[in-house]
């Protein structure tokens, strides 16, 4: 981007926020506009809203702002005749991009006549009906939502995409820019031995969130390293507990993958990796049990239904006040921001917490990158073994257009995958407070360019990642087994990775 | 025959002949297996087929990494005896099903009792108990899963107001109560069961012994103890068998309430077995322990009805 592009882009984001923010009227931004360059034929209604004065307005994806783009329906129309009637299906969890693209699904079936269906069901169960699918090979799903942990168990059974694209210039979608995808989610999410397993579909990533209120309340300044973030989040517990607030809220079901996550980010802030270099396991290493012992602390210091709370979970204890400070997914942030939020504007974010060194991912094993922020991301990625495979592969360009992307983006307030969808003027205009905000965003694209983790990329990483860790942290962390000692669990999760990691002969 | 003779036949004899005479001769009431053919192929295909194929896979041991399967007849049967996993499922099984039978039977048993009357209003709270079994075990674990939240479930800060428990206590959050959390779901929703079966047992029982016991005095715990248990001792064998079998392959419940945990304080064989099958896809091994659980309620439950004489 030039730098006189960069420049309008700017001024129009400007614009479009002071007028979303009332500071200028719609005569004055009109005025903006026209300077700018900007036609109302995709800048109208939509994005100027009606006469009536309403703060806050959901800039919902229905509007007109943000119409589907005409070159895309077109190319829709010209390369889906042949597969007019088709029904493509996959399986998903109800990510906010993906409830957003459901709900757009429509234009694509009024276009191309492809009908889509989207399973939208639980995390547990998208890896379950995934696995049941390839084992049998069956094509009952054209293609796989795959969370970035089952990336290398799924690798065998995808379309690389950047090959059928070349394979394929008949179906290949115009525009398509595979530069345009920020580069360290390529690599983290969706490339495996060297090629892509899927497109990036939905990025979160933990960054640290934490109440202003409290933290001023207290003369807390927001935490930059682990050892800030512990003090804090005791402080704020022994000064709020009375109050029914807690210094932090943890994702930490037992036997659930949320568990996992927590515990793989306070490994690597401890300087430790899950994987050593020779493919031994070393979450019973002393900076990683280092790093499990800050969190049997932190969960002294967290509301105790934590214990049985995932994610969802998590997020209620944020949006109910039970807690002042979470390092977690940044997805979180709209719904705090939301409309009938009790803290609508109260939660800010920054960069996640940093440890005092980490592991460099050559000492670790399996592709595992240690750094502050775990992400979560997920690919769309498309089947080998579907009976629908052009079909489906239409559908996934288009949901992976930066049109779509971006609009799925304005109608979550979640995180793109898309280096223009960060920059989309109208991304932009949203960064303030409300219902579907992005003002998180600025701090998120720093946070996947600079600080952003990946867990090992293995076929055997699923069942660990959803069995044998997170269900020796659930028995250690509730009491059920090893007195507390987290060592001694380590041990235990280590023994039976290590012994599953050499029969499966990797 | 003459034609004559024919005339005299009973009706009901020359009727159904003469209303089949579309029907090939094989269709006919000697011949009974055409009849029986689509409810067999049903039961070949979702049973018998299902069940085969568990055994065949139970036969494999699969390789994570590659999903090659290769024929080790011993390796899943060896593997379950080690596991302890398995053993604390097993007990976790027991201890479920053990003390769900008992508040069921008992609570059902007394709620029956209260409800046996012909009395006006009573036909009405009989119909209200059908009404837990209309939810989907699915909707009341996640009924049951707000309630017990220690921050702001109602019955959690019931028992936190009665002083039962500490401030914000997480009862399925911890390895000491979740099992007692997830079973006040499961005898919640199936004591009605328990309640129907009680009450249409004691309804068909003759009234004279009672009126006996009663003309010679006896009290009405005496009553119930002589005359009641005993006479309704096939219909409590019955529930039992029924809901023993049932609650041994209890999964709905853990699965959305504790998900197996803490840890696997909540662990049971089919839910140990999900875990298996859908998140490690390891399905040789899963179904192994689904074979195990099938042999456990099969001897279990045959040595039930020859002990109590149940004749299905």
């Amino acid at each position: 981007m030039s730098f006189k592009d960069h420049d309008k882009l700017t001024f129009i984001a400007d614009a479009a926020r002071d007028f979303s923010a009332r500071r200028i009227s719609k005569r004055d931004f009109l005025k903006k506009m026209s300077l700018a360059g900007v036609g109302f034929s995709a800048f109208n209604l939509g994005l100027l809203g009606s006469t009536r004065p309403s703060r806050n307005r959901s800039f919902g994806i229905g509007d007109a702002a943000y119409a589907q783009d005409a070159d895309v329906t077109k190319w829709l129309k010209d390369v889906s005749g042949p597969f007019k009637g088709t029904k493509i299906r996959y399986t998903s969890e109800a990510t906010p991009p993906t409830v957003v693209l459901d709900k757009l699904k429509g234009e694509f079936t009024e276009a191309t006549g492809i009908e889509v269906e989207i399973e939208i069901v639980p995390l547990e169960q998208v890896l379950a009906k995934a696995t049941q699918d390839v084992q049998g090979q069956l094509g009952s799903y054209d293609l796989y939502y795959l969370d970035q942990s089952w990336v290398a168990t799924f690798a065998q059974d995808t379309v690389d995409p950047i090959a059928y694209y070349k394979e394929k210039p008949d179906l290949a979608m115009p525009g398509m820019d595979w530069d345009d995808f920020s580069k360290p989610l390529v690599d983290g999410l969706a490339v495996y031995d060297g090629h892509w397993v899927g497109i990036p579909f939905d990025i979160p990533i933990m960054v640290t969130m934490y109440r202003k209120d409290i933290l001023e309340k207290h003369k807390i300044a927001p935490p930059n390293t682990v050892d800030e973030f512990v003090a804090a989040v005791k402080m704020i517990t022994e000064a709020e507990k009375a109050n029914g607030m807690y210094g932090t809220g943890l994702q930490a079901k037992s036997g659930h993958y949320s568990l996992e996550c927590d515990w793989t980010q306070v490994v690597w802030n401890n300087g430790g990796s899950i994987f050593t270099k020779d493919k031994k396991f070393s979450g019973n290493d002393e900076a990683a049990v280092g790093g499990l012992k800050i969190y049997q602390e932190l969960l002294k210091n967290a509301p105790p239904e934590s214990t049985n709370s995932t994610w969802d979970g998590q997020f209620q204890m944020m949006a109910s006040g039970q807690c002042a400070l979470v390092n977690s997914w940044d997805e979180f942030f709209p719904g705090l921001d939301a409309d009938g939020s009790k803290v609508q504007g109260l939660w800010e974010c920054k960069r996640p917490i940093r440890g005092a060194s980490y592991r460099s991912p050559g000492d670790a094993g399996f592709g595992e990158i240690p750094n502050p922020a775990h992400q979560g991301g997920s690919i769309l990625g498309l089947s080998k073994y579907s009976k629908n495979v052009d079909a489906a592969w239409i559908f996934m360009q288009w949901a992976c257009s930066k049109d779509i992307m971006t609009r799925c983006t304005l109608g979550g307030g979640f995180a793109p995958m898309r280096i223009s969808s960060f920059n989309d003027p109208r991304v932009k205009a949203k960064e303030v407070v409300g219902p579907g905000t992005t003002r998180h965003l600025p701090i998120v694209l720093e946070t996947i360019n600079n600080d952003m983790a990946s867990e090992p990329d293995m076929p055997l990483w699923a069942g660990f990642s959803n069995n044998e860790i997170p269900v020796a942290l659930g028995k250690l962390l509730t009491g059920q087994d090893y007195g507390g000692d987290a060592k001694k669990c380590m041990d235990d999760v280590a023994a039976q990775i290590d012994k599953a990691v050499a029969e499966a002969g990797l | 025959m003459s034609s004559n003779t024919a005339s005299l036949l009973p009706r009901e004899t020359a009727s159904p002949e003469s209303k089949r005479g579309w029907l090939p001769s094989w269709l006919s009431s000697e011949h009974p297996f055409p009849w029986l053919f689509p409810a067999a192929a049903l039961m070949v295909v979702f049973g018998i087929y299902p069940l085969l194929y568990a055994l065949t896979l139970s036969l494999y041991k699969k390789n994570a990494a590659t999903r090659k399967m290769v024929f080790a007849p011993d390796h899943n049967w060896t593997k379950i005896l080690s596991d302890e996993r398995v053993w604390n499922a097993l007990f976790n099984t027991f201890l479920y099903t053990g003390i769900a039978l008992v508040f069921q039977l008992v609570l059902g048993m007394l709620i029956a009792l209260l409800l046996d009357s012909d009395r006006k209003g009573y036909g009405i709270l009989r119909a209200m108990m059908t009404l837990p079994l209309v939810i989907p075990p699915a909707v009341t674990a996640m009924m049951f899963l707000l309630m017990l939240n220690g921050s702001f479930g109602v019955l959690s800060r019931g028992l936190i107001a009665m002083g039962l428990l500490p401030t914000g206590f997480s009862i399925l959050g911890n390895a000491s109560t979740a099992m007692a959390g997830v079973l006040l779901a499961e005898i919640w929703q199936w004591t009605p069961f328990m309640v129907l079966i009680m009450l249409a047992g004691l309804r068909s029982l003759p009234k004279e012994p009672f009126e006996a016991a009663a003309i010679d005095g006896a009290s009405g715990v005496q009553a119930f103890f002589r005359l009641t248990l005993p006479m309704m001792s096939k219909v409590i064998a019955i529930a039992v068998l029924i809901r023993g079998i049932d609650l041994f392959r209890a999964f709905d419940y853990v699965k959305v309430m504790t998900d197996s945990g803490p840890g696997t304080a909540t662990e049971t064989l089919t839910s140990y077995a999900g875990r298996i099958y859908f998140g490690n896809a390891d399905f040789p091994y899963a179904s192994t322990i689904a074979l195990l659980t099938l042999i456990i309620v099969i001897v279990v439950s045959s040595a039930f009805m020859k002990a109590f004489k149940v004749k299905l």
